[in-house]
């Protein structure tokens, strides 16, 4: 068993298991996750939610899957098709190879490459490509300006989010995920780095396109932005694309800020639970965070949001981080 | 490392950054002190010039010596020269915003960080930092299709320079091993015969060299851009970046490819043959002042690079004599075209030159003074300078770039004095009267040009010196 | 899996071709298994039930442009600041100050941008 695990098509299956033990659960919970924001929304309307399907309409999610997979792909004749298909594709493969990183306990990760931090922000700067993309192979007008504003608006809450992770490698001097987890043993990131910790959860909710950012789709203006004229499953693709970020998002919140697979204290009864248990719970504060802003904001105008992440978070941001390099380079607590 | 020896430069970009502040920040229009204020850091980077140390700085990648000496306060005196012709001109044309004298002093730095540089990073880095700063003043007048054409041509053509010479740059590298200029020339000298690569490299950093003092037969963007920049904007043009651009060119040459003088030999004598003959002759027809003036400026850099050309230290200190005399003439010569407004309507033809003899008798006298020395006429500056490498040239056995550049001169003399012509048998109205920046300006390059054969010691001194110190 | 750097991305390699297996999959299957009967109507582009008229691909908004370009600017420090905050322990002042210098530099430009309205929507 060893040799055949030290073999090269040994490595490739266990990888392939490795993969596949990681990503089966995540598309699972994709699938859950737009469930329960179905029901949390509901829940904070006063309203049932979906209760049909299955016992509190816990099938639902399948039964959404299997329609769209029936639905006709339409393909408009002005699109370029390629291109159009391309797009929703490509936004589903970076939100999922993203995860190859993530560590979900002490050792772990997948690939436990030592510049994960870079590698995530790489890829979750290329999700740009796949909205503009579909945006330009659409060929609609509509498409074609909610691309605009959504690239345009990911692009500029890119460098905020940038500036918060340099700070957070000030405190841990590694770019690696599993290093930055182990330098919180002592206190969470998001303690003394509170502001930070703040301007990076909003801005992941802008890097999603979510709530109160949604403006890419905005309804009311684009009806339905950069995936107005998807359907079927290059639609679903969208879907599972925003979501998966989504949850890749509150991962990497978890990591950087609150302290990943570690328990709140190092005592007993906290040590007992298991590492993953308290990353998948962090990650579910996070994303019940998501729908709780959801349900809660109004949508912002888009000159507020990009005078937000302009004028505010990137000012803020690069001040924050000049503080905390001198305070670190005064007091010596610099890690080397 | 020693702080003090890039004074200079640090007073020019720190000078920079306030302006940029205190431009942006009041609410009022500070122009006026912000142009006051650059000229100020100019000629106080120019006193700094003249006290800085030599020796090297940035681990070798920065170096002050009587060469950069020289050729700074040249491209620092062209710089606030173009400042002063300017001023008036920008006020009149509704172009009075204050990036105007940045956009200047941050091509002054990049020009400076150029002469001084001993690197091939260094050397773009100058190089970028100035070309950025042109294509933008090209296009400075943004509601002028003619401006903004210029601008973009210059930007488009010039990234292709750009490009040409990062690709020689990595070849070279690649050959060398080092982008130092002194690593460079070890590595020259100790490899037995001439890699081909690294020639390869030679030739696509001259050429883009090449492109930016607008050298045949990368000269096309020259007129487009002239004609279309705002003049005072193609005055600087004209004067301080090729002053500059020749001073990479020579260092270049002469510092870490001292050894292939065979190699690039052939290349400078084509290029100063080609910018001669087509100088003296693409000008002729010319019916605008400032693409005359472009295709005159060609057929200097004709003259200058036939000190190059022949290799010898008498044709370096000609070359660099050339350039002095020909900053000063040209920002003369373009003094007078800024000051062509009449009704408050900026002119720009050869014609409407016409009657300047009788209504502005003295500028009309200080322009036949540029324009006699363009030509080469004595005793005026201009026939030294050319009298310097065209005799480093015979002694140096090159017949054919003397016998031509006597014979362009003699042809190029025909349009200088047909704007004399103009000026002084055709019949024509009076011009606006000229702002006092101007006449200052006139003067002092006008007393220059005539008075040059008086005192020509402290220039040939300093020429003599800037060679010694870049042959070593 | 002689180089142990290249090993480690290797996982990633395989997440990928994974990753693009099923978005292929999925839309594949799709195809497969519904039913496909576009006609001139349904497949042209969508506005609100009117013909579409005029080109999608034209002008539009400069802005746009300018914030790609101050993206540009800004993500290239955030690029610059990365070696530089890992390394920081190990510098010294001088590498402290050495980012400061060119942080101030980026303010200022930053200061600049800001007052001349390029950061402005409406």
């Amino acid at each position: 068993m060893d040799a055949f695990l030290a073999s090269p098509i040994g490595i490739l299956a266990l990888t392939v298991a490795q993969t596949l033990a990681l990503l089966v659960p995540l598309l699972i919970a994709v699938a859950y996750l737009t469930y329960a924001e179905r029901k949390v929304m509901a829940a904070m309307q006063m309203r049932k939610g979906p209760n049909v399907v299955g016992p509190f309409g816990l099938l639902q999610p399948f039964a959404d899957a299997l329609k769209m997979l029936l639905k006709e792909t339409i393909i408009p004749s002005g699109a370029n098709r390629a291109l159009f298909i391309l797009g929703p594709m490509l936004t589903l493969i970076l939100a999922l190879i993203a995860w190859a990183v993530i560590p979900v306990n002490d050792g772990w990760a997948i690939a436990d490459i030592n510049v994960g931090v870079l590698y995530l922000l790489a890829i979750s700067s290329l999700g740009v490509y796949g909205i503009v993309i579909a945006g330009w192979a659409s060929n609609s007008k509509y498409a074609f300006l909610g691309a605009l504003r959504s690239a345009a608006q990911m692009v500029s809450y890119e460098v905020s989010m940038g500036l918060v992770i340099v700070t957070v490698l000030l405190c841990v001097g590694s770019l690696n995920l599993s290093e930055i987890v182990r330098a919180q043993k002592t206190v969470w990131f998001a303690i003394p780095l509170f502001p930070m910790f703040v301007i990076f959860f909003i801005s992941t909710l802008a890097e999603t396109n979510r709530p109160p950012f949604d403006l890419a789709e905005g309804e009311s203006e684009l009806v339905a932005g950069f995936m107005v004229e998807y359907s079927s499953m290059t639609y679903a693709l969208f879907f599972l694309g925003e979501y998966a970020n989504m949850i890749l998002m509150s991962a990497m919140t978890s990591i950087l800020f609150l302290g990943g697979w570690l328990p709140p204290m190092d005592i007993a009864p906290f040590n007992w639970v298991p590492g993953p248990i308290w990353f998948i719970l962090k990650i579910m504060l996070c994303l019940f965070t998501f729908i709780w802003v959801r349900a809660t904001f109004p949508r912002y105008r888009y000159d507020q949001l990009m005078r937000l992440g302009w004028k505010i978070f990137l000012p803020f941001s690069l001040v924050y981080l000049v503080l905390t390099a001198f305070v670190l380079k005064l007091t010596g607590w610099l890690p080397v | 490392m020693n702080w003090t020896l890039v004074l200079p430069e640090l007073v020019l970009a720190l000078a920079g950054l306030a302006a940029l502040v205190a431009g942006v920040l009041p609410k009022r229009d500070t122009s006026f002190a912000i142009n006051m204020g650059v000229f100020g850091a100019m000629l106080l980077a120019a006193v700094l010039v003249m006290a800085q140390p030599e020796g090297t700085a940035f681990a070798g990648q920065y170096v002050s010596d009587a060469f950069t000496r020289f050729m700074k306060l040249l491209v620092l005196a062209g710089a606030a020269l173009g400042l002063l012709v300017a001023m008036d001109w920008n006020v009149k044309e509704g172009l009075a915003k204050f990036e105007f004298p940045l956009l200047l002093l941050f091509s002054s730095l990049g020009m400076m960080v150029m002469v001084s540089a001993n690197d091939l990073i260094a050397l773009y880095l100058g190089l970028e930092l100035l070309s950025l700063s042109l294509y933008v003043i090209a296009a400075f007048n943004r509601d002028s299709e003619r401006s903004a054409e210029a601008g973009l041509k210059y930007f488009i053509l010039g990234s292709l320079a750009s490009g040409l010479l990062l690709y020689g740059a990595s070849l070279i590298y690649g050959f060398a091993g080092s982008t130092n200029f002194d690593r460079i020339a070890d590595a020259v000298s100790a490899t037995e015969g001439v890699p081909f690569g690294l020639v390869v490299g030679l030739v696509f950093v001259l050429a883009a060299l090449a492109f930016k003092v607008s050298a045949v037969p990368f000269h096309m963007w020259t007129p487009d851009v002239y004609e279309g920049a705002p003049t005072p904007v193609t005055a600087f043009f004209a004067s301080a970046p090729k002053v500059a651009a020749i001073a990479l060119l020579t260092r270049v040459a002469a510092g870490p490819f001292g050894e292939l003088v065979e190699q690039w030999q052939q290349v400078l004598i084509l290029a100063s043959l080609g910018s001669m003959i087509l100088g003296a002759l693409a000008a002729i027809g010319q019916k605008n002042i400032k693409r005359l003036m472009a295709y005159s400026s060609i057929g200097h850099i004709g003259y200058a690079l036939m000190g190059l050309a022949v290799g010898s230290d008498l044709g370096i200190r000609g070359l660099l004599l050339y350039m002095a005399i020909y900053l000063f003439t040209n920002v003369g010569a373009f003094a007078v075209l800024v000051a062509m407004r009449r009704n408050g309507r900026a002119l720009e033809g050869i014609d409407d030159l016409a009657g300047l003899g009788r209504t502005d008798p003295a500028m009309a006298l200080a322009m036949t003074v540029f324009m006699l020395s363009m030509a080469g006429i004595p005793p005026l500056a201009g026939f030294f300078g050319k009298l310097y490498v065209f005799l480093a040239a015979v002694y140096g056995g090159y017949w054919t770039l003397a016998v031509v550049g006597v014979l362009t001169s003699a042809v190029s003399a025909y349009y200088y004095l047909r704007v004399i012509k103009v000026m002084y048998f055709d019949a024509g109205e009076a011009l606006d009267a000229r702002p006092t920046s101007l006449s200052v300006v006139l003067a002092g390059t006008g007393l220059f040009t005539v008075f040059f054969f008086a005192f020509p010691a402290p220039f040939l001194a300093a020429a003599q010196a800037a060679v010694a110190a870049l042959v070593g | 899996m002689t180089q142990p750097l290249l090993a480690n991305y290797f996982p990633i390699l395989v997440f990928l071709a994974i990753a693009a297996g099923i978005a292929v999959a999925m839309v594949g299957g799709s195809v497969l298994a519904a039913r496909q009967k576009p006609y001139a109507e349904k497949v042209s582009a969508y506005e609100c039930g009117f013909e579409p008229f005029d080109d999608t691909r034209r002008r539009f908004d400069v802005r746009f442009y300018l914030v790609a370009i101050l993206f540009i600017i800004f993500d290239l420090e955030v690029a610059f600041l990365f070696p530089w905050a890992v390394a920081l322990g190990d510098i010294g002042w001088l590498g402290f100050l050495s980012m400061m210098a060119f942080l101030g530099v980026l303010t200022v430009g930053f200061i600049y941008e800001w007052r001349k309205g390029a950061l402005d929507w409406e």
